[in-house]
């Protein structure tokens, strides 16, 4: 999967969880500052990160990840590495 | 409630244009900005915009919520930056992480003050103190006033303010106690409990953090507040004691004085850890904290219940002229329990003039008590009790009353309740009541709670209350704490000072500081040896003491570096030697740097005079019972220096040995005039000199009146 199409598909997995307009999402939009995302709403996040994508975030990196350009790089990144 | 979606919330002219103080922009802000709401019920960031919304905020209301395009049907901003308006105030729930960017966008905006409700800061770690450092910073480069974070948030009772920033489940009703709390959780039980005694608030604040506003810069504001007349407060811990005495001070008298009542939690002797100096190890917060409250006029009570007791008696109630109560009750066994409660909290139980006495006679059975406490028997009914209420309130010998009822099964208590609201009406003496019980009361107690009366489960909390406003009606009495300005050489202190390093400055310096600072010093001279010694004990006159000069011998008298008594040459050179040997076999490391021949000090009461700087109150003063004693029995008081003569005087009287110096059982009393003015010089040169960390004159002796006090022994520490 290119990194294009990582991207389409994160930001409309932030739309749907977020319900926020797609205009607003950016790479660099920080969740909570920009987007308005609620403690519950981060939990959220991930879980949808890893139906759309397949894969498991680890809770300590899911922590680090405040942006969508960095949920976006993380991803990539774990698309890339051999499945276990 | 009218609302148009997506409009601002309320719009109302604006407020006085006066010159508007930093604390107006948070207590009475004409536009408040929400900075990071949501539209989830239940959660901090939806509350507290919901609370605004529904308070009847005066002013104009803008969420700033990310992505969502109103809140509460009101239009939703992305960012402060995009708000039509720059607002007074920010009110800022967003999680930690993004605290900073929210409130450099304040600071762009031009908004002048700040509500950090958020956690996650200097009570969550190293990493919550670094942020709350950053936000320090920002709050300074753009003048934000803040209070927070980590706190509940601010309410404004006051009808042109109506502001509810906070997430209290409920706006309190309005009234004119200002409540200022440190802790937020406690804030919500304290609203929940006062709205069950119909108490009603002024401003309500929970100050978190103190990151910005700080407990002094409240007191301040509340003091100049029309709306207020008594304030409470709630800490943890203290941000700048001095501050908050010298603020204290100024609230609580003079013109438009308000009464400060204080809780402060934390009663543990962990300030008090193990110290070189006498001065050090029995200044422990607690106890400092309890002088100092006391000198500043702030009453320190141990709960929250003492805490509301005294407000609403001050706040509800006309100050009492005196301290002499009556107390009417239909039941014995309570009366004689207040009447003791009453002398141990320090009232005075009125003696009633004939006349009172002759009406009580008149209209009670002959089986009541007409003396104090008039007891109008268990069957009383109404009549029974406002005949007594009416003749103890028109007596000139009482100050103030308390009325006491038990349920008995005639007793009207609703009638007696609604009297006793009449009677208060027209009455200009303090009244109080206690209702015993806790079922049958209830309707009688909810009538005198509307009423603004006084009310207290147990006569002994009523006493207890009214010895409370006592201690603020003999405050605003007491002489004010100047310090007038004493005569000392300053010079030649300065110059002992500017040549000694850090630490202990060697005895005959140290001698030669208070000397310059006016105190009783004795005679003496540091001897570099025997010879010299012998010259100059011939030239102040037997007998001497000998003293060993070291910075590394800092208890004398166990390393037997001390002799007494010396009474000619021989005896002085034989305590010479010896004592030089001594030293020299059990502490060969000690450096002498001579010996010290002082003339003998006449026996007398051995006091101490400390003095310290505190971290949080600054240079503070200590007098009690000195010598061996202090340890034991740790009877010290503490005073904030520089002191004036009434308030050395009045630490002088609060120490329990003071009884000694005022001469008991034949003993002649003590110079106390003279100890006065050596605390009075002590607290002058710790204050003068920044350096000084430490000073013990232990012991001062305390010579009768005409021999007069004199320096025994004294250390004095520098700081680098």
């Amino acid at each position: 999967m290119d990194r294009s199409e990582v991207e389409q598909r994160v930001n409309k997995v932030v739309c749907h969880v977020l319900n926020v307009d797609p205009e607003l999402v950016k790479p660099e939009c920080h969740f909570v500052f920009d987007l308005g995302a609620e403690s519950i709403q981060s939990v959220q996040l991930v879980a949808a990160f890893e139906a759309e994508f397949g894969i498991e975030m680890d809770n300590d990196a899911a922590l680090k990840i405040k942006t969508v350009g960095t949920a976006v790089d993380f991803i990539a990144a774990s698309l890339q590495q051999p499945q276990k | 409630m009218t609302m148009t979606a997506n409009q601002p919330a309320r719009s109302c002219a604006p407020a006085s244009p006066a010159a508007r103080r930093p604390l107006d922009f948070i207590f009475s802000p004409r536009s408040a900005v929400v900075v990071g709401a949501n539209a989830s019920p239940g959660t901090v960031p939806y509350d507290i915009f919901h609370n605004m919304l529904i308070s009847g905020y005066r002013g104009t209301l803008y969420p700033v919520a990310p992505g969502k395009a109103n809140i509460c049907a009101v239009k939703a901003y992305r960012y402060v930056t995009d708000v039509p308006d720059s607002a007074d105030l920010a009110v800022i729930v967003f999680p930690a992480e993004v605290v900073e960017r929210a409130l450099e966008q304040c600071g762009q905006m031009g908004i002048r003050s700040a509500i950090i409700v958020s956690a996650g800061f200097r009570e969550a770690g190293p990493e919550g103190f670094e942020r709350e450092q950053r936000v320090k910073a920002i709050c300074r480069r753009y003048d934000i006033s803040l209070i927070g974070p980590n706190c509940l948030g601010v309410i404004n009772t006051d009808p042109s303010v109506r502001l509810n920033a906070s997430f209290a489940r409920k706006m309190p009703e309005a009234g004119r106690i200002a409540f200022l709390s440190q802790s937020g959780a406690l804030c919500t039980a304290v609203l929940d409990y006062a709205r069950d005694k119909s108490i009603g608030f002024s401003k309500f604040v929970s100050f978190g953090n103190k990151a910005g506003i700080g407990e002094a810069d409240l007191l301040d504001y509340l003091h100049h507040d029309d709306q207020t007349d008594v304030i409470l407060l709630y800490l943890e811990e203290i941000t700048d004691g001095r501050a908050l005495v010298e603020t204290a001070r100024r609230v609580t008298r003079g013109p438009n004085a308000k009464p400060i009542l204080a809780i402060k939690s934390g009663r543990t002797a962990e300030g008090a850890h193990a110290a070189a100096s006498h001065t050090g190890s029995l200044a422990g917060e607690d106890v400092i904290c309890d002088d100092l409250f006391r000198d500043a006029g702030i009453i320190r009570v141990n709960s929250i219940e003492e805490l509301f007791n005294a407000a609403i008696m001050y706040a509800y109630q006309p100050m009492p002229v005196g301290d002499r109560l009556a107390i009417v009750t239909n039941a014995g066994g309570p009366g004689v329990m207040a009447t003791d409660a009453a002398v141990r909290a320090g009232l005075s139980i009125s003696r009633f003039a004939p006349s009172t006495t002759a009406k009580l006679k008149a209209a009670l059975p002959a089986a009541a008590n007409i003396q104090n406490p008039v007891d109008v028997i268990g069957d009383a009914r109404a009549d029974r009790y406002m005949a007594a209420l009416d003749a103890v309130l028109a007596d000139g010998g009482v100050d103030e009353v308390l009325v006491i009822l038990t349920p008995q099964s005639m007793t009207d208590i609703e009638q007696i309740a609604a009297g006793i609201c009449q009677v208060h009406d027209q009455a200009t003496k303090p009244i109080a009541c206690s209702f015993m019980g806790a079922t049958d009361v209830v309707p009688g107690v909810r009538m005198l709670q509307e009423a603004h009366i006084p009310h207290y489960i147990l006569p002994e909390w009523a006493c207890r209350a009214m010895a409370d406003v006592q201690k603020i009606r003999q405050w605003r009495q007491d002489r004010l704490w100047r310090s007038e300005p004493i005569a000392v050489d300053h010079g030649t202190a300065k110059a002992i000072l500017d040549r000694s390093g850090e630490g202990y400055l060697r005895e005959d310096e140290a001698l030669g500081v208070l000397k310059a600072y006016g105190l009783p010093v004795p005679p003496h001279r540091l001897c570099k040896d025997a010879d010299e010694a012998v010259e100059c004990a011939a030239e102040i006159g037997y007998p001497v003491v000998l003293r060993a000069v070291s910075r590394q011998i800092i208890h004398k008298s166990e390393a037997k570096a001390v002799a007494l008594n010396l009474i000619d040459a021989n005896s002085l050179r034989r305590a010479y030697d010896q004592m030089r040997g001594h030293i020299a076999a059990v502490m060969p490391q000690a450096t002498i740097d001579g010996m010290l021949v002082r003339g003998m000090i006449p026996a007398g009461h051995e006091l101490i005079i400390g003095a310290k700087r505190d971290p949080s109150f600054g240079p503070i003063v200590m007098f009690g019972l000195g010598g061996i004693y202090v340890e034991i029995f740790k009877d010290v008081t503490f005073g904030l220096a520089p002191l004036g003569r009434p308030a050395a005087g009045c630490m002088m009287r609060r120490v329990r040995a003071s009884q000694l110096l005022e001469g008991i059982r034949g003993g002649a009393a003590a110079d106390l005039a003279g100890i006065e003015q050596c605390l009075v010089r002590v607290s002058q040169l710790i204050a003068d000199f920044d350096r000084i960390a430490e000073i013990d004159v232990n012991p001062l002796i305390a010579g009768p009146a005409g021999v007069g006090n004199a320096v025994a022994d004294v250390r004095i520490r520098l700081r680098a």
